[in-house]
């Protein structure tokens, strides 16, 4: 899974930045989300996947069939004293993760980011191609 | 009344070439007939049959309209595909790659079924030369494909499976 490479690519990554990593899938309990109650710790949701055609050929069997997956992660900082160098080296490393992911012509991450309460939640989505 | 149906198993387009160096002119049939040597052209995304009569016009003042002769017709079959790596290097048993094809100029066999090949089911087939070979690739399309011309010499034969 995608997931798997990411996360052992960022657990190296992050390793002395401040940020940390964890193996566990962003859970909620109680209503409130495990990267909300655990801030400066990346989390990764499992694998979303669509499959869908490239080339379509006359006989079916010869479809060329594109799979797209993505992957959803999140952070979460202390909105009132975020510490910005920290932050940014983080969220660049959590770009430059996607090159890991070998085998897929389309490599792309987002970053967006919300604030709920005192918290900062980056939520960052990287979406692959494959043949 | 039925409409010719290509969307069912068993009721596929399927292109076959054969180029052994031997002359089957007199029967193209028996080209196909050998499996050894047959090569089917497989991921097919187009086909396009041209048949087209040449045409000698012209025009007499008792008449209004204008007169028409037919000179010798231009076929060809038209195809665009994604391309195997077999087919398009290597063949299928003394017959060569597509690409070896068109590079020697080889006069080519070949039997275009229209929806399928169980008993029964009508194909066409003739002889000519592969051209306008153009392979093509991009970053967000990681596959080559191609269009692929039968430049064919003489008449289409029709016949059934």
């Amino acid at each position: 899974m995608i997931r798997d490479t990411l996360l052992a690519n960022l657990t190296l990554a992050l390793n002395g930045s401040g940020i940390g990593i964890s193996s566990e899938l962003p859970w909620s309990a109680g209503g409130e989300a495990l990267y909300s109650k655990n801030m400066k710790k990346v989390y990764l949701d499992a694998d979303q996947e669509a499959q869908t055609e490239l080339f379509n050929c006359l006989n079916p069997a010869d479809d060329v069939i594109q799979r797209e997956i993505s992957v959803t992660g999140y952070l979460a900082v202390d909105a009132k004293n975020p510490n910005q160098t920290q932050i940014e080296t983080a969220l660049s490393k959590l770009s430059l993760a996607r090159s890991a992911v070998a085998n897929c012509y389309i490599k792309e991450y987002t970053v967006t980011n919300s604030t709920d309460d005192d918290r900062l939640i980056y939520e960052f989505t990287y979406r692959f191609l494959t043949i | 009344m039925a409409y010719i149906n290509v969307n069912s198993t068993g009721k596929f387009v399927k292109l076959d070439l054969v180029a052994t160096g031997a002359d089957f002119s007199s029967n193209i049939s028996a080209a196909f007939a050998a499996n050894a040597n047959v090569s089917t052209v497989p991921a097919l995304q187009d086909v396009t049959l041209n048949a087209t009569p040449g045409l000698f016009r012209w025009q007499q003042l008792d008449s209004a309209s204008e007169y028409v002769l037919t000179t010798p017709s231009t076929n060809s079959v038209a195809v665009t595909l994604v391309l195997d790596d077999t087919t398009f290097f290597t063949g299928t048993g003394s017959t060569p790659g597509i690409f070896a094809l068109v590079n020697a100029k080889t006069l080519t066999y070949f039997r275009l079924y229209w929806s399928g090949t169980a008993t029964g089911s009508k194909y066409v087939q003739g002889k000519g030369y592969l051209s306008a070979l153009a392979p093509t690739v991009n970053p967000g399309s990681p596959v080559w494909t191609s269009p692929i011309t039968i430049e064919v010499v003489g008449d289409y034969e029709q016949g059934t499976v």
